[in-house]
C-alpha cells in the first residue's frame, strides 16, 4: 500500500468516525416521532420536519435550562478572567518568595478531579446556603475554571517580551498603568481564548450542577438533558434538537480560537 | 532578609485566587478527609467511627468490582485513545492541503459536552432499529436478523462507556502525537533510510522515540481523566446493569447521595488520592519542564 492510499483510506476512516454520530443526532432531531419508532427514513430524515424544535422550545423548559446555563457560564467566565488574569500576571512577571512553588500549585489544582471534592464541597455549599440555586455553580466552577485559565494566562504572559513594560517603567508609568495601557492590550488574545474556555467548561459541566441543583427550574442545559432521557416522556426528537442547539454556541466560539488552542495542546497544556 | 520589592504587588494580585484554593478546595478536601472518618449519613450527625469506612469497603464485593470495572475501563479506553492517536496524527502528517481544516473537524469530539457524547453513543447502540444506529444500519443492510441489545450484558455496556469515552478523547491525543511528530528532525528520518531503515523501522525508532515525551504527558493526563469519569457513565449505564459499569466516581454518587452514606461515600474517592498524588507528581514534572 503506498503512502497515499494510506493517507486517504485514514482520513475516510476518521471522517466516518468523528462524523457519522453527530449526523445520527442531528438527523434525528429532524424526524417525527413515527419515523424514529417504526424505524423508517433511517438515513436521511424524510419527510424532514422542525416539529421537535418548536416543541422544545414552546412545551418543555428547556428555554429556562438555556437561561441559566447562559447565566453561570457568563458570571463563571467574568470571575476566571479577572482572577485568573491576575494571578497568571503576578506568577509569570513579578518577584516574590515562592514563585516557582506558586507555579507547580497551580497545575496541581488543575488536576485535582471533580469526582474527589462534590461531597465536601455539597455541604461547604450547603452551610453557605447557596445550594439549589446558581450560585452553587457560580461559587463552585471556579475551582476547575481558575486553575486551568490561569495555567494557560502563566504560559502566555511569560511569551510576552518583557522589554516593552520594562520600557514602560523607565517611562515613569506605575505599575498599574503598565499593566493597563502596554500589557493587556498585548495579552487580549490569550485572555480572549482563556475565557472561551472557561466559558466551555462552565458550559458543558455535569456533576456538580447534578449533585448540588435539585429544583427544576435552577438546572442547566446538561443536568435537564439528563432529566428528559430517564423522564417518562420518551421525547427522543426533542432530546436530540436540545443536544443541537447545545452543542452548536460551542462549536462557534471554539472556531474562533481553533488555531490558537491547536497551539496551546500541542504544548501539552489543555486537559484531554 | 529584605523580601522581593514585587511581593506586596504579588500578595494583592493573587489573593483571589488563594481565597478560592483555600476555601473551596483545600477546606472541602480536609473536610472530606474527617467524612471519611465518620459514619455520616444523611439527617444524622456524624460520629467518628475510625477507619471502619475503609475496612468495610476493603472487604465489600461490590467495591472489589468497582476496582476491576474502573481498571478495565481505564486501561481498555487508554489502549485505543493512543493507537488511534498515533494512526490519527499519521494520516494527518501525511495530509498536505487542508490539514488545519481536517485537523480542526476531528477535534469536535473533543469539545462537544461529555454528556452529550454520552447520550450519543446511547443512542447509538440502542436496542431499537430506528434509534440505535448499529442495529438500525445492520438490520437494514440485512447483516442482523434481529436487533442486539449492546447495553443490557455486563460485556456490551462496557465496551459501550469504553467507546464513548474514546471517541471523546482520542482526537487530543491524535493533535499532541501530530505536533509530536512535526517536532521530529527530517534528518532523523533521512539519517534512518540511508542506513536501509523501511516504514515500519522508522517508526518504530525514529517516530516512537521521538514521541515519548507527549505520549507520557497525553497518556497520564488521560489516566487522570478517565479513573476519575463520572458523566459517561452515569448519563449512559447508571453504573448498570448491575453493577457491571459501577466506577469509582458513580459508586462514590450513588452511595451518598442515594444510600444517604456520606461518610462512606467519601471514602470511595479517598481510595483513589494515592494514585492521583503520584500520577499529578509524574506528569506535573513533565509539564513543568516544558514550560522552563
Amino acid at each position: 500500500m503506498t503512502a497515499r492510499a494510506f493517507t486517504i483510506i485514514g482520513l475516510v476512516a476518521f471522517l466516518l468516525i468523528v462524523l457519522v454520530p453527530f449526523w445520527w443526532i442531528a438527523s434525528m432531531s429532524f424526524k417525527t416521532y413515527e419515523q424514529v419508532q417504526f424505524a423508517t427514513s433511517i438515513y436521511v430524515p424524510r419527510p424532514f420536519t422542525w416539529e421537535n424544535y418548536t416543541v422544545l422550545w414552546s412545551a418543555t423548559r428547556f428555554p429556562l435550562w438555556l437561561r441559566n446555563s447562559v447565566v453561570t457560564a457568563v458570571l463563571v467566565t467574568l470571575i476566571t478572567t479577572v482572577v485568573a488574569s491576575l494571578a497568571g500576571y503576578a506568577v509569570a512577571r513579578l518577584r516574590f518568595p515562592g514563585r516557582e512553588s506558586f507555579a507547580s500549585l497551580i497545575l496541581v489544582l488543575y488536576l485535582v478531579p471533580p469526582a474527589l471534592l462534590f461531597i465536601p464541597l455539597y455541604r461547604v455549599l450547603a452551610e453557605l446556603g447557596a445550594t439549589n440555586s446558581l450560585a452553587a455553580l457560580v461559587l463552585s466552577y471556579p475551582t476547575f475554571t481558575v486553575p486551568f485559565c490561569t495555567w494557560l494566562l502563566i504560559g502566555f504572559f511569560k511569551a510576552l517580551p518583557r522589554e516593552l513594560e520594562e520600557a514602560a517603567f523607565v517611562d515613569g508609568a506605575t505599575r498599574a498603568a503598565a499593566l493597563t495601557r502596554v500589557l493587556l492590550p498585548l495579552a487580549a488574545p490569550g485572555i480572549v481564548a482563556s475565557a472561551i474556555f472557561a466559558f466551555t467548561l462552565s458550559w458543558n459541566e455535569f456533576l456538580y450542577a447534578l449533585v448540588f441543583i435539585q429544583d427544576e427550574t435552577a438546572l442547566t442545559v446538561p443536568v435537564g438533558l439528563n432529566l428528559l432521557i430517564y423522564g417518562d416522556v420518551f421525547s427522543w426528537g426533542q432530546l436530540m434538537a436540545a443536544s443541537v442547539i447545545t452543542t452548536l454556541p460551542v462549536v462557534a466560539l471554539y472556531m474562533f480560537i481553533h488555531r490558537w488552542m491547536v497551539e496551546g495542546l500541542a504544548a501539552g497544556s489543555v486537559k484531554g | 532578609m529584605r523580601l522581593p520589592r514585587d511581593t506586596g504587588a504579588a500578595v494583592v494580585f493573587l489573593s483571589p485566587l488563594l481565597i478560592l484554593v483555600v476555601g473551596l478546595i483545600a477546606y472541602p478536601f480536609t473536610r472530606a478527609i474527617w467524612l471519611s472518618l465518620t459514619d455520616k449519613l444523611v439527617g444524622y450527625p456524624e460520629r467518628f467511627v475510625g477507619l471502619r469506612n475503609y475496612a468495610y469497603l476493603l472487604d465489600d464485593d461490590t467495591f472489589h468490582e468497582v476496582v476491576k470495572n474502573t481498571l478495565v475501563f481505564t486501561a481498555g479506553s487508554l489502549v485505543l485513545k493512543v493507537l488511534t492517536g498515533l494512526a490519527m496524527a499519521l494520516v494527518l502528517n501525511g495530509v498536505w492541503r487542508w490539514r488545519n481544516f481536517f485537523r480542526g473537524l476531528f477535534l469536535l469530539p473533543w469539545i462537544t459536552s461529555t454528556v452529550i457524547i454520552a447520550l450519543t453513543w446511547r443512542w447509538m447502540f440502542d436496542a431499537f432499529p430506528g434509534r440505535g444506529f448499529f442495529n438500525s444500519v445492520l438490520l437494514d443492510a440485512g447483516l442482523l436478523r434481529r436487533p442486539i441489545a449492546f447495553m443490557a450484558t455486563p460485556a456490551g455496556a462496557m465496551a459501550a462507556v469504553i467507546v464513548a469515552n474514546w471517541w471523546r478523547a482520542f482526537p487530543f491525543f491524535g493533535v499532541s502525537y501530530l505536533a509530536g511528530m512535526q517536532a521530529i528532525p527530517r534528518e532523523l528520518y533521512d539519517a534512518a533510510s540511508v542506513d536501509g531503515a523501511g516504514t515500519w523501522q522508522r517508526f518504530r525508532h525514529v517516530t516512537l522515540p521521538g514521541l515519548k515525551h507527549v505520549l507520557i504527558v497525553t497518556i497520564v493526563l488521560s489516566f487522570i481523566l478517565t479513573i476519575n469519569d463520572f458523566n459517561i457513565v452515569y448519563v449512559m449505564t447508571r453504573g448498570g446493569p448491575g453493577t457491571a459499569t459501577q466506577v469509582f466516581a458513580t459508586y462514590s454518587y450513588e452511595v451518598a447521595f442515594n444510600q444517604l452514606r456520606w461518610g462512606r461515600g467519601v471514602t470511595i474517592s479517598i481510595f483513589l488520592v494515592p494514585v492521583m498524588v503520584v500520577a499529578i507528581a509524574l506528569v506535573s514534572r513533565y509539564l513543568l519542564r516544558e514550560r522552563e
